[in-house]
């Protein structure tokens, strides 16, 4: 790798509705971040954001509407569509080749202000054939549970045990959106909302202003003792038509080995120390973990059982609440970087889990069942 | 009309819900008192119309409420003769860029107040630096077409 | 700075009203020609850019996964650019970063539109939030419009003479688009017939604007060691990028001296070695949905000074035959897919440095820069390729 990409500073807001507007809060939350890393907005050489064009936020050219926002006032600058990890790695690679110093990334969702989520991933099917039988995220994620649960004997229950611990974790998170102790009964009885998902296995529709400041070796080390490095990053993408596609065996397992290979990560479940997943429908997590190399395949069942995956085991998962606790569609996925970042650095506050992260790992996904994914390995 | 190709005939319309924030929920109940409101900011100096809460070239906090006046000058202006899906406005009208007076930037709104479908009309009548004045609706709801359109001065 | 990129090749559609076709299968024709102009296959391949304008457009959110598999992109990592009208240029961008940083040695870079199934004006419409500007900015041609207007009045420039070079620039292009196969609009049109067409925004009439089109473009992006390894001798490499944006409110910045395009195209010329851009560049693809602002972006690109570009145009400086042609595609002004348009500018730029324009070659191009404008009247970016490392 050229020049190596150091993360130096980092806000969010909170994930439940404010009164702010999207351009306002936008410069918030981007100011706070240039706070953070005690820069001024002169000393930004690009900005790189992350955002959907109208489905997710009603304003088409959406980085037209918050440019300004997001410090990019007469910069050289670009937007990232889809998976918010694209930006990460953008603004990454802006710096790789050495025409840029210092980059800001911006990841902008203001769920509340939002259709429903399915009614907005709706609009990722063709007219034709998929769009009136009513596909959507939450139908294929149902489709992609119960074939899950079949193959691999995984238990429902074992599956609502995510959302009992990403909802526990998310009490010590004061950005999240949903929270609260439950027991797998009160899971598995929530609203039956399409089968075998119930409500509270489907993430929230949140607000999610994500800001990270991104900074070459040199510079990284001017402006903190402690810069988070981005180790490794790849993404991949499935097939579309959701018909054609092995549900259970899709593209995770190619995005996370080449962002392990960047990394020189071998061994997974040994080396990395803590994982923030995408995971809108709980079961997901399971099944990421498989395709992560957290666990044998099928094996993620078993893994939840273990503990291993609890805020205070030896793999902690999402002990931020995940996206089960906070779910801004479009940013989500440099949310969990931003999580990776905290935990690094041990600035995570009551959610800090009690083992030294070195590394920790960042995933994002979106469209149905996983078409696509990315990851980012970052470490100290 | 018979077509060439088989098409799929479908429309989109989808809800959102906007949150204003507290800069610009002041700036429209100012628009229900005939009242324009600017922002100005602490480092450039400069006055921004519609207020802002930050300055987008400083990146500062604006800090304080200037009111501006209602008339101003036009800095540019266009005949819009065309019409297509969801247009807000019916054609022919004027869209133009207005200074107003204590205003460091231009604000977009229409020119009207007169025939506007006699081009010939439009032409004598409309200059760039032309000054125009705010025609205010009778009832005002805090929304941009209080002011229902520029006139000539 | 970074690793030296090339462009290998490229790939279009023929643009036009494309309903003889579904929209992947468009795409897919753009990335068929691109693999058979370059000999790759998708196994080559490390990497997909794909970028469009908002989906309002056509309706479908997410393009690439509607597309995964037209751009032969399944199992391969994915980015999907847009910046508005510039998306183009920055999906061009976007696929240089990504090679000159070492994270892939050869992308393939996608730009597509059909506009013909949606509602352009609409969807542009909704650029502007809807707050205080939506009401008022009569689609891309009414911003475009009192920009036209600003600069005439800033320059001094008497509006007769503007028209009449705007009216060249019109004739030109459209005899240009009849030596571009893969063009939109061939149509012959005379200095009068575009005075005189209908009004759509005031001063713009109906023969100084862009078409809608349907289209899509694919280019690939490879690192210096790839073309050796390849024995490619033929390519365009990429000497300089630039791109800036300014402000979202169409009041709070100057668009007569227009700093994005100013300073976007100084940043490309810096990395260029590019002095004195109307000497130095061989042949532009300048982003020209209207004519009246083709003149402004040859001001703004230092090819001449501020004000002068009307008499220059008259001149035939920018013609064909002349010291600086501009776009002898045709331009933006015969062909607008949009999403796919900055990078068509771009494919051009390549394919004249490469000597494999065809009938629309300016003989012996070494240098050429491609453009693309997007957002609320608002961003400028800027590609430019040489024949030479």
């Amino acid at each position: 790798m050229a020049n190596r990409v150091a993360i130096v500073a980092v806000s969010q807001n909170a994930g439940a509705e404010s009164k702010d507007n999207f351009y306002d809060q936008a410069y918030r939350v981007v100011k706070d971040a240039l706070d953070k890393a005690g820069m001024s907005r002169e000393e930004i050489h690009t900005v790189v954001s992350a955002s959907s064009d109208i489905f997710h936020g009603g304003i088409s050219c959406a980085n037209a509407y918050y440019w300004e926002s997001s410090a990019a006032f007469l910069k050289p600058g670009s937007r990232q569509d889809g998976e918010s990890l694209f930006a990460l790695a953008y603004a990454a690679m802006r710096i790789m080749t050495g025409k840029h110093d210092t980059a800001l990334v911006v990841g902008l969702c203001k769920g509340s202000e939002n259709p429903e989520n399915d009614t907005c991933t709706h609009m990722f099917t063709d007219p034709f054939y998929q769009r009136e039988v009513g596909l959507n995220e939450t139908v294929a994620a149902a489709l992609q549970m119960r074939l899950y649960m079949e193959r691999f004997g995984v238990a429902h229950e074992q599956c609502a045990k995510v959302a009992v611990k990403n909802l526990g974790n998310a009490l010590r998170n004061p950005y999240a959106h949903k929270k609260g102790i439950y027991t797998i009964d009160a899971v598995l009885d929530s609203k039956r909302v399409i089968d075998p998902l119930t409500a509270m296995q489907i993430a929230p529709k949140s607000e999610g202003i994500i800001a990270l400041v991104l900074a070459s070796e040199n510079k990284a080390k001017k402006l903190t003792d402690k810069p988070v490095w981005l180790k490794g990053y790849s993404s991949s993408l499935d097939t579309f038509n959701f018909g054609d596609r092995d549900l259970l065996n899709g593209q995770l397992k190619n995005a996370a080995s080449r962002a392990y290979k960047m990394a020189g990560i071998t061994n997974p479940r040994k080396e990395v120390d803590l994982a923030e997943i995408t995971e809108p429908y709980a079961f997901q997590e399971l099944l990421w973990c498989e395709d992560l190399g957290f666990c044998d395949p099928g094996g993620g069942g078993k893994l939840i059982d273990s503990g291993a995956t609890q805020r205070d085991g030896a793999l902690p998962v999402n002990a931020s609440g995940g996206v089960l606790a906070n779910n801004p569609y479009v940013s989500r996925g440099l949310q969990r970087a931003v999580e990776a970042f905290l935990q690094i650095r041990g600035e995570a506050g009551e959610h800090q889990v009690g083992k030294k992260v070195k590394t920790a790992l960042a995933h994002g996904t979106h469209g149905f069942a996983g078409q696509c994914h990315a990851v980012a390995i970052l470490g100290s | 009309m018979a077509k060439e190709f088989k098409t799929l005939l479908t429309e989109i319309k989808l809800p959102y819900e906007l949150a204003y924030g507290a800069t610009w929920t002041r700036f429209f109940e100012g628009m229900k008192e005939k009242k324009i409101y600017g922002t100005k900011c602490s480092r450039c100096g400069r006055i921004l119309v519609p207020a802002r809460t930050f300055c987008p070239r400083c990146f500062v906090d604006t800090d304080e409420w200037v009111e501006v006046s209602p008339q101003g000058t036009v800095l540019t202006w266009s005949y819009a003769n065309y019409r297509y899906f969801g247009m807000p406005m019916d054609p022919p009208f004027i869209s133009a860029l207005i200074k107003l007076d204590g205003a460091d930037v231009g604000f977009l709104h229409i020119v009207a107040g007169f025939d506007l479908d006699d081009f010939d009309v439009v032409r004598q009548t409309v200059k760039t630096g032309m000054r125009v004045k705010a025609v205010w609706e009778d009832e005002r709801k805090g929304h941009i077409m209080d002011i229902r359109h520029f006139e000539p001065l | 700075m970074g690793r030296p990129v090339a462009i290998i090749g490229v790939g279009q559609t023929k643009h036009g009203r494309r309903m003889d076709v579904s929209y992947p299968d468009l795409v897919r024709e753009a990335v068929l020609r691109v693999f058979e102009d370059t000999g790759l296959t998708p196994n080559d391949i490390d990497g997909v850019v794909s970028g469009t304008m908002p989906s309002m457009m056509e309706g479908v959110a997410l393009t690439h996964f509607y597309f995964a598999d037209a751009m032969q992109a399944v199992g391969k990592p994915i980015m999907k650019t847009e910046t508005c009208g510039s998306t183009g240029v920055s999906i061009a961008h976007t696929a240089f970063y990504w090679v000159s940083s070492g994270m892939a040695d050869i992308v393939l870079a996608v730009g597509h539109e059909k506009m013909n199934e949606g509602d352009s004006q609409a969807t542009m419409t909704t650029v502007c939030e809807p707050f205080y500007q939506r009401h008022f900015v009569a689609g891309a041609p009414g911003a475009f419009s009192m920009q036209s207007r600003v600069w005439m009045d800033n320059f001094g420039i008497p509006e007769d003479k503007v028209r009449d070079a705007a009216a060249y620039i019109s004739k030109t292009h459209h005899d240009s688009a009849f030596d571009n196969p893969y063009a939109h609009v061939k149509l012959r049109v005379t200095i009068d017939d575009v005075k005189n067409s209908k009004i759509i925004t005031y001063p713009i009439r109906l023969l100084d604007v862009c078409p809608n089109s349907d289209g899509a473009c694919a280019v690939i992006f490879a690192s210096e060691e790839a073309v050796r390894k390849l024995g490619r001798k033929k390519v365009a490499w990429v000497k300089g990028i630039g791109f800036r944006g300014e402000e979202y409110y169409f009041g709070d910045s100057d668009k007569a001296v227009w700093q994005s395009a100013i300073q976007a195209a100084k940043e490309a010329y810096d990395q260029a070695g590019i002095n004195d851009p109307r000497k130095d560049l061989d042949v532009a693809e300048v982003y020209n949905p209207f004519t009246f602002q083709e003149m402004m972006f040859y001001e703004c690109f230092g090819f001449c000074g501020f004000g002068e570009a009307p008499d220059l145009v008259l001149k035939g400086t920018f013609a064909r035959g002349g010291q600086l042609p501009c776009d002898p595609s045709g331009g933006t002004l015969c062909t607008n897919p949009i999403g796919a348009t900055g990078l068509i500018r771009v494919a051009e730029a390549a394919l004249q440095v490469m000597d494999k324009a065809g009938d629309h070659q300016i003989p012996g191009s070494k240098m050429a820069l491609g453009h693309a404008m997007g957002g609320a009247d608002q961003f400028n970016g800027v590609m430019i390729v040489g024949s030479e490392l």
